[in-house]
């Protein structure tokens, strides 16, 4: 695959200087598309650099025209009124971190997606292993399991699972957040999948040398899985850091336990005209950490994120 | 063998959580669904199938089927075309083609609920972005079409608070924000197609991109569409994030967005009203499963011959 990528990006050198109106044409859609595509992206960035005012009226262009501007609130507290002029990108991305604990909620959502991740592999990696590499009896009837399971979308069966949680008391905790994402049916899938790839040598050779199947698994499979779990962990943590369906259901009402997406949500809930800045400016923190590092390592995300087309 | 114990420390945890936390809620909403349960009543009384009665006779309910099918049979074919468009055009570019690549993919990075606020905002009768562009054309050719006159004449569309036009707006975020995913798929079954294939149709006479594409690149490519055609629908029927978004009290303007995730999170979690909530559950669920198995079904008829 990757030498015929090679082959086409030498021809497309060879040909890149040369002009063609059908070439022109694609590029022109594609512009289309992604001046669409791009719209709503850049109207986030623009808008968290601007004044309520220059949004309001459509004004000041892309990073806005950055006057002062009054803070109204500044003067119901009683302030003189030059003490209250402020700068909007400032006031926007303060006023982001001071209206709301938003370092909390991206705290909460480091704390969930890193604990999904790290659970998932530690119950789904032996479980691959045991698939692959070991033969027991009952071990067909385990992967058609696994493969039953894998038609069930978690988001689909929230509402059970919500009164289960319900009924342990476990609403409002950290354990709602992380509790239903623990099993990846999924990522044991895919794991027994490229464990079936190893070649069992090298399972033998660490029996021969004394290994525990525990230490064969941490020590000698977890090594060879890191490409496959690096893919996988991209997944896992995209997915659970864009979350809103399932925060939204078990958390109710306790901030200090908002995931970013519902902390996003709150603040939409109770903004005037004047904080639109503000919120804009949370959206931008609230997105740019995936972007980033999906700008970093394009080729590893696109891996992982369309993991699930190597089915 | 050394360690013959040590598989059922290995799967003994992933199996106890896929009976609980997958299995379980299956039979618990299957349970529930025949029942008037609420959350913090001790009992429920048995209602036989007056939930299921409800979902298909009430107008409520025919506006929740109405709006989900309307939401997913606009965006997975939209989806599915422009990532395949998309994925041609690019896979078929002398040089950028990573950039567009890279661009298209940014919506399905972006946390969509983030993204809705923006939507909603850009979408905005007066200080919105769009109708601001509209109006620029007014005046113009533009005006020779009936629509666009009407709208210069009076005013745009509210779109998301329209009635008419709210359901095709959602479902228009859902577009942008999924066919960048479906690109990708469709960009990996590409390069995987042998150029030997195109060679040796070239020999029988497919001259035209059209043929080449007829006969070479479709049928290859036959695998990635049905996976495609597949995760977006399941993603589609999913919808949620945008319409609470927008319309966190009763589904939009006159019940026209009502989907059917938002369904339950409104019965089951708003008003506390389980039974009718887990109905609503395992019909999603039998949707979701069908498609599922029809998508395996098919890969597997597939590979006999491709």
């Amino acid at each position: 695959m990757s030498d015929v990528g090679a082959r086409s990006s030498v021809l497309s050198d060879s040909l890149a200087l040369r002009f063609s109106t059908r070439e022109a044409m694609k590029h022109a859609v594609l512009i289309l598309g992604a001046v669409v595509v791009l719209l709503p992206l850049y109207e986030m960035v623009s808008y968290s650099h601007k004044a309520p005012v220059e949004i309001m009226q459509q004004t000041g262009g892309f990073l806005g025209s950055q006057e002062p501007f009054r803070d109204d609130f500044c003067i119901k507290l009683g302030n003189a009124v030059e003490d209250c002029m402020v700068n909007p990108i400032v006031y926007n991305y303060t006023t982001a971190f001071e209206k709301a604990p938003l370092l909390r909620y991206l705290m909460n959502g480091v704390i969930v997606t890193v604990s999904i991740f790290l659970i998932q592999v530690v119950v789904a990696l032996p479980c691959a292993y045991a698939l692959a590499k070991l033969k027991f009896w009952g071990r067909e009837a385990v992967f058609g399991l696994v493969l039953f399971c894998l038609l069930i979308p978690v988001h689909a069966i929230a509402l059970p699972l919500y009164i289960m949680l319900a009924k342990l008391g476990l609403t409002n905790s950290y354990a709602a957040l992380i509790i239903p994402w623990t099993i990846s049916v999924f990522g044991i899938f895919l794991m027994r999948q490229f464990f079936m790839t190893v070649p069992d040598d090298l399972i033998d050779a660490a029996r021969m040398d004394g290994m525990s199947e525990y230490s064969i698994v941490w020590n000698v499979m977890l090594p060879t899985a890191i490409p496959a779990l690096m893919a996988f962990g991209i997944f896992s943590v995209v997915a659970h850091w864009n979350d809103y369906f399932w925060p939204r259901i078990v958390i109710t009402g306790n901030r200090d336990l908002f995931t970013p997406p519902l902390g996003l949500r709150e603040f939409k809930g109770d903004a005037d005209g004047d904080n639109f800045g503000p919120m804009m400016a949370t959206a931008c923190i609230i997105v740019t950490p995936l972007i980033v590092a999906f700008l970093l390592a394009q080729r590893r995300f696109i891996e992982g994120i369309t993991l699930s087309g190597m089915k | 063998m050394p360690g013959s114990r040590a598989y059922l420390w290995f799967i003994g945890p992933a199996i106890i959580l896929m009976v609980l936390i997958l299995l379980l809620p299956i039979g618990i909403a299957g349970a529930l669904s025949f029942t008037d349960y609420s959350l913090g009543n001790t009992s429920a009384n048995f209602v036989g199938t007056e939930n299921y009665e409800r979902i298909f006779t009430r107008t409520t309910y025919e506006k929740m089927f109405g709006a989900t099918f309307r939401y997913v049979f606009v965006v997975v074919p939209l989806t599915v075309l422009l990532g395949l468009g998309a994925a041609l055009l690019i896979h078929s570019l002398t040089r950028f083609g990573d950039l567009y690549k890279t661009i298209y993919f940014l919506p399905v990075m972006a946390a969509l609920i983030a993204m809705a606020i923006v939507w909603e905002f850009a979408f905005h009768p007066t200080i919105g972005i769009i109708n601001a562009t509209l109006e620029r054309g007014c005046g113009t050719w533009l005006e020779t079409w009936d629509w666009y006159a009407a709208g210069c004449a009076r005013t745009f569309p509210l779109w998301l608070t329209d009635r008419d036009y709210a359901i095709w707006t959602v479902a228009f975020i859902g577009v942008w924000q999924g066919f960048g995913f479906n690109m990708v798929l469709y960009l990996a079954g590409l390069t995987s197609i042998p150029r030997s294939l195109y060679d040796a149709a070239d020999m029988d006479g497919a001259q035209s991109g059209w043929e080449r594409f007829r006969l070479v690149t479709w049928p290859m490519l036959g695998p990635t569409t049905v996976f495609v055609v597949t995760i977006s629908f399941i993603r589609s029927f999913q919808v949620f994030d945008t319409v609470e978004a927008f319309y966190p009290q009763g589904g939009g303007p006159s019940k026209s967005v009502y989907v059917m995730m938002f369904a339950i999170y409104e019965k089951a979690i708003q008003q506390n009203l389980m039974g009718i909530g887990a109905a609503i559950t395992v019909v999603f669920l039998g949707f979701v499963m069908f498609l599922t198995i029809l998508q395996r079904w098919l890969v597997e008829r597939r590979t006999h011959y491709v």
